[in-house]
Order: C-alpha cells, then sequence, then structure tokens
C-alpha cells in the first residue's frame, strides 16, 4: 500500500462505447495481457521468468519496485501473485484443457450477450422516451423521473455485464482497471466501501471531525494523503519533519466525469489562550481543481498559482498543546461554477478560517475526507523556524483551577 | 457367597408370617369388636400441628429502618462546580452522565470541568434518560442542537519554554578566551583573578568558597554519589511495591521524629 497508484495508461475512453471495447478485450483471453505494450510492461516487471531466484531478501524487491516505479512502470498485483506468475505455464483461457471450465465460460459469454442486448434496447427505449413530448408522457415531473429511473437500470446492466468476466476481475485487482469504465469504478467503490471507508467512519466520528469542522458529512471519494510517497493511515499522529513538505493526495472518485473541486486542510485545535478556547487556522486552500475518475493524483505543491488560494503552511503543534486534528477536505463545487479565486484571496486568513461557512458561501458538497494529527516533538522548533512561524518559544502549562472555600460546619452540631 | 442361598428359606418363613389373611385378620377383627363394645365416650383430640412456612428470624426479617445513605442531589442546577465535585449520589442510574460529567462506580455523577450544573434530557440521545451536565458559562443551555460544533475549553496557559538553549555566556568557563567576541580560545592557564585558593586535605582539594569557607566545589559535591559508586534504579512508576515500601519506610520516620518530639516535651 506503500506506492500510488499510476493512473492507467489509455484513460480516453468514451463512455458509450465502452461496451463495444470491452467486448473485444473480452475476447483476447490471455492469462498475461495481449497487447505488445502491456506484455512488456509484464515482462519488466518480473525481470525473469524462466528461472525464478530461490530466495530474494524484501529489501532487493522493495528497490527492485522503487526503480520501475520511477520508469514509470506500472507495478502489477502483488509481490505474491508476481511471483505466482513467474512460475506459471501461461496457457491462455480458451485452451486450459478443462472440459467443466470451458463449458462455464460459454454460460458466462451466453448472458454477457443477452445483457448487451438489454442494454440496447434500454437505450433505445431512453432515446424514444427522450423524443416524445412531455405532454403525451404524462407530465415534465413524470418524463424527469421516469428518465432518471432508466439511466439508473441502464447503468445496473452495464455493470451486470461485465461483473462476471474473469478477465475483468483479473485486471482490476492487479490495478490496471480503466476508470473511465463503469464496472472497475463500481468494483473499486465496493472494495473502497468494504474496509477503508469503515475505518474513514470510525476515525471522523472519534476525532468529531464532523460536528466539529462540518455539520455532516458522507464521504464518497477515496482520499489517501502521502507524505514523501507513504500514505498516512486516517487519523495517524505524523512528525512534523514529514509534514514539512505538501503531501500529495491520492483522490479516487467512483462516478463518471470530470469536476472541480476546492481543497482544503483545516487545523481544528488551535490554542486561543485569551477565549480560553479552540480556533481553526487554514493550512492549505485551493479552488478550481480539475478531478476525475483517472486522475486521481493531487500534489499540492505543485499545483498551479490561479488555484491556490493559501500554500502549504507545515502544520506545527506547540509544546504542552494538545495534539491537532489536521483534516484534508475534498470540496465538489457545483456544475460550471467556478470560484473567484482572487476574491476568495482576498478576504481568507489562515488564522480563524471557518469551512462551514466557506463551505456554505460557495455552495460545495464534501466528498472526501483524509485525516492526519501533528504534536510537538523534537523538529518542530525547526520546522516553525524555517517557515517562519512565530510561537516556538511558548510552552502550554495546565491552568490551576481555584478550589472551592471550604465551608467549616458548626462542631457543636457533630457532638 | 452362600448368604443368599442359606437365606432363601428363612425369607420365604418370613413373607408367610406377614401374609394378613392367615393370621392377623382374625386378631384386628376382634380387636374392633371390642372397641365397638366398649361404649364409653371417644375423646376425640385433634392433635393440628401448623408449621412454619416461613422463617421469622434471621437476617431477612432483621430492622426494616436501616441508616439512610444520604443519597441524592449534592449539586443543584446552575450551582458552580469544579472537576471532581460530587453532584449526584445515586443506587442504580437515575441521572446519566451529560456533558463534562462522568461516572462513578457506585453511579455517582461527578463534574469534569469547572462549570454550571445543568439537569437536562437529551431526547435525540435517547427519548427516556435524564441527564446531568456542566456548562462554561451560565446563560449556557443543554442539550446542545445536534451537529452543533463541540463547546470545548483549552483550560492552559502560555509560558516561556524553559528548556530553550540561549545563548549561554554563563556556561563559557574562565579558560575560554573572548568569549564575547566569539573566537573561542582556550587559554593555558586561567585568569589571574580567577585563580582559586586551594586547601589540600587527605585526597581532597578544597577551594575557597564565597561566604569565606574552604569546601569542595558543587559540581564535585554532586559528583560524589557517583565516585562512590552507588547505584539508584530508575524511578518505576508501575513499581507499586517499591513505592509501598517507600510509602511505609517514610510513614515510620515521620511516626519516629513524632515520638522523639513528645519525648522531648
Amino acid at each position: 500500500m506503500c506506492h500510488l497508484r499510476a493512473a492507467s495508461p489509455t484513460p480516453s475512453f468514451e463512455e458509450h462505447a465502452d461496451i463495444q471495447a470491452g467486448r473485444e478485450t473480452a475476447s483476447d483471453m490471455f492469462y498475461l495481457s495481449a497487447t505488445p505494450q502491456e506484455a512488456q510492461v509484464q515482462q519488466s516487471a518480473s525481470p525473469a521468468p524462466s528461472s525464478p531466484p530461490p530466495h530474494i531478501s524484501i529489501r532487493a524487491l522493495r528497490s527492485e519496485e522503487k526503480r520501475l516505479g520511477k520508469k514509470g512502470v506500472p507495478i502489477v498485483g502483488s509481490r505474491r501473485r508476481r511471483a505466482a506468475l513467474k512460475t506459471s505455464s501461461q496457457i491462455p483461457f480458451e485452451q486450459l484443457p478443462y472440459q467443466c471450465f470451458q463449458e462455464a465460460r460459454k454460460i458466462l459469454q451466453a448472458d454477457r450477450e443477452e445483457k448487451i442486448h438489454q442494454i440496447e434496447v434500454q437505450r433505445a427505449r431512453i432515446a424514444r422516451l427522450e423524443a416524445q413530448d412531455a405532454a403525451v408522457s404524462g407530465g415534465e415531473l413524470y418524463k424527469k423521473n421516469r428518465l432518471d429511473s432508466m439511466r439508473r437500470h441502464l447503468e445496473e446492466l452495464k455493470i451486470l455485464a461485465d461483473i462476471n468476466d474473469p478477465l475483468i476481475k483479473k485486471r482490476f485487482e492487479d490495478g490496471l482497471g480503466n476508470m473511465n469504465r463503469p464496472i472497475y469504478r463500481y468494483l473499486a467503490d465496493r472494495k473502497w466501501r468494504q474496509y477503508k471507508r469503515l475505518i474513514l467512519d470510525q476515525r471522523i466520528t472519534q476525532h468529531n471531525i464532523v460536528p466539529d469542522v462540518l455539520p455532516n458529512m458522507d464521504p464518497v471519494a477515496d482520499v489517501d494523503v502521502a507524505f514523501s510517497q507513504r500514505i498516512v493511515q486516517p487519523g495517524d499522529v505524523v512528525e512534523s519533519r514529514r509534514t514539512e513538505k505538501p503531501p500529495t493526495l491520492r483522490v479516487q472518485v467512483f462516478d463518471k466525469g470530470e469536476r472541480l473541486v476546492t481543497v482544503a486542510v483545516i487545523d481544528s485545535d488551535v490554542p486561543n489562550v485569551e477565549k480560553d478556547a479552540f480556533d481553526f487556522r487554514c493550512h492549505f486552500l485551493a479552488c478550481n481543481v480539475p478531478l476525475s475518475p483517472v486522475t486521481p493524483s493531487m500534489p499540492l505543491g505543485t499545483m498551479p498559482k490561479e488555484n491556490v488560494v493559501l500554500p502549504w503552511q507545515p502544520p506545527f503543534a506547540q509544546k504542552g498543546a494538545p495534539w491537532q486534528r489536521m483534516s484534508v477536505f475534498i470540496l465538489q463545487q457545483r456544475e460550471g461554477k467556478i470560484v473567484d479565486v482572487a476574491a476568495v484571496k482576498e478576504n481568507t486568513e489562515r488564522h480563524g478560517f471557518v469551512l462551514r461557512s466557506f463551505v456554505d458561501r460557495h455552495l460545495l458538497k464534501p466528498v472526501g475526507v483524509g485525516l492526519f494529527r501533528s504534536k510537538w516533538d523534537e523538529w518542530t522548533e525547526g520546522v516553525m523556524k524555517r517557515a517562519d512561524i512565530e510561537g516556538a518559544d511558548i510552552e502550554f502549562k495546565r491552568k490551576k483551577i481555584e478550589p472551592l472555600p471550604y465551608k467549616k460546619k458548626d462542631g457543636a452540631r457533630y457532638r | 457367597m452362600l448368604l443368599p442361598r442359606l437365606c432363601a428359606p428363612t425369607r420365604a418363613a418370613f413373607a408367610a408370617s406377614r401374609n394378613p389373611h392367615t393370621t392377623s385378620s382374625i386378631s384386628n377383627t376382634a380387636l374392633e369388636a371390642i372397641r365397638c363394645s366398649n361404649a364409653a365416650p371417644a375423646t376425640t383430640i385433634l392433635s393440628f400441628v401448623r408449621h412454619a412456612t416461613h422463617q421469622s428470624e434471621g437476617r431477612a426479617n432483621g430492622p426494616k429502618d436501616g441508616p439512610g445513605k444520604r443519597l441524592g442531589a449534592k449539586k443543584t442546577g446552575e450551582q458552580y462546580v469544579i472537576p471532581g465535585n460530587i453532584i449526584f449520589r445515586q443506587r442504580g442510574t437515575l441521572w446519566f452522565p451529560g456533558e463534562n460529567c462522568d461516572i462513578g462506580r457506585d453511579h455517582t455523577i461527578f463534574a469534569t470541568q469547572p462549570g454550571y450544573v445543568k439537569y437536562y434530557k437529551d431526547p435525540l440521545k435517547h427519548p427516556k434518560r435524564q441527564y446531568i451536565g456542566v456548562v462554561f458559562e451560565r446563560h449556557q443551555t443543554l442539550p446542545v442542537p445536534p451537529n452543533a460544533a463541540r463547546r470545548r475549553r483549552l483550560g492552559m496557559l502560555a509560558v516561556k519554554r524553559e528548556d530553550i538553549e540561549e545563548a549561554r555566556e554563563d556556561a563559557v568557563g574562565d579558560l575560554v578566551e573572548g568569549a564575547n567576541s566569539g573566537e573561542g580560545m582556550v587559554r593555558e592557564t586561567p585568569r589571574e583573578d580567577k585563580v582559586p585558593q586551594v586547601v589540600k586535605t587527605g585526597n581532597k582539594e578544597l577551594v575557597m568558597r564565597p561566604g569565606y569557607m574552604y569546601r569542595e566545589a558543587n559540581w564535585q559535591i554532586g559528583r560524589a554519589a557517583e565516585k562512590k559508586g552507588v547505584k539508584v534504579n530508575k524511578f518505576d512508576r508501575g513499581d507499586r511495591f517499591t513505592a509501598w515500601r517507600k510509602r511505609n519506610a517514610r510513614k515510620e520516620r515521620n511516626a519516629e521524629s513524632r515520638r522523639l518530639r513528645t519525648k522531648k516535651k
């Protein structure tokens, strides 16, 4: 999990041509990818397929993976799977000598044909209804609802057509799924909801992110926060020297299309001694960041200047202060609505930035969240000095609570 | 082994003697006849005993009216409390801990933050429960609306850090020349006005210290244990046994000194 998954090499698929393309790819039933480019990738990922070395140290494997990652070669599957691939006889699916297996494949293919036929029928129906006059089809609202439900059914059919395809399953598990196709998005969403989202939900509740920073939130996008190539588990305490440089986000959305998002990193535990309470501080703010299912990578350090409202300020917690919750929010902007960065820049300050009102003002919808925590450690002082932040010479100490005056009871009563 | 077989004839004889038709039937009827002929009035004594079904003595039927347990509210609504103050004593959970409150082992509700006590219900949290909470300002109310940011108190003071390493002038010894200019040359011999007067006694070097006395320097005294090789175990918070021993030793010492004091008087 320590590597960010690279974007798929062939992102330009049209949505309506998906099924056609899928049918073609389904025919190449090679266990390894059939296209020469992918085959080459496979070979470079597994340098010596003929003679597997008897024992390789993890360190050697890791350095090899790092080398390939730097080259831009996607690393396929897990280490175990790559090792298995090296030793397996790579016979294509149609030539496998298992009669039952071949019969089962035939059934699956027939089912797929049927689903594709249903898709065509559904598309024709939708086109017919769209062309129809609203008065004939029972009113504008009725027509809209009917079209919505028909489109939903069409999406379901698209997924059902591909869900039983072993090659699609293999490609998804190898991390080679094309996120433009609904089936891969569906599989990725399901996988995320099975484990990562549950953890995230728990952390949001445990750290009270939801009532404190935003009134409510329903994460629909998978957000990974990575400092120097290392993903932080939601809610982890991260050393201040690691968080000095801005993180790279991997934001995977599971619905189609490009959209603009606002990215905000908020510290919700800034101590305020005068108020005897906590404030908010914004550590990063960027608007109008394009995001689509195939472009999940979002390096905060190299964002174009016209998008950035507040550049990265390293998170810090002064000595003695309680740990500070840093939350990374992905806020989806309304369709076709662009935030005026210059205007936002003018009336936005880091200290006292309230995300609730910002979200309300710009009609944003929170879609994803990432969490980490920061604490005073031995590197914080240096980090603060380098970033020109004052207050490293201050230490927080607990205020003594005055005891209530003791009321002396009348001794005579107790004699 | 032979016993059952030997006993068999005896058993048969015994069974025959117990047969009512053969021997005892005659005698029974005779007795009845005698009873009937005896015309004396029968004195029928009804010996009717009613045994206890409940235990009347013992613990279960003891005094009903024991000492009161002093339960109930110890602080009223809006009263000021500090952390640890007991707000309510109860058997079971008549009241539940709300904001800035907690519940003890015997269901006592106590405050965890300084503030004002509020008794309230929170139907969104639980439809039937009643809660005791503490708010920071008297005018604040409970329950807080759902999805509102929590009210939190810092409860801390900002002070200057003590462990900062400053430009340490005092750390520069008298062997260092030009300490202020920053060159930092080390002299061969100490400065003349800093040459200490030394007296040797035994293997100790006693120096004239401020206060006009010859004694070891403070750092030497501080290192005495190290020189002697005294080993001190590192303090372990969880080592309760050592803590207990030390505590008892201290108590003993104190008691001893107290005794001595009283003797003097």
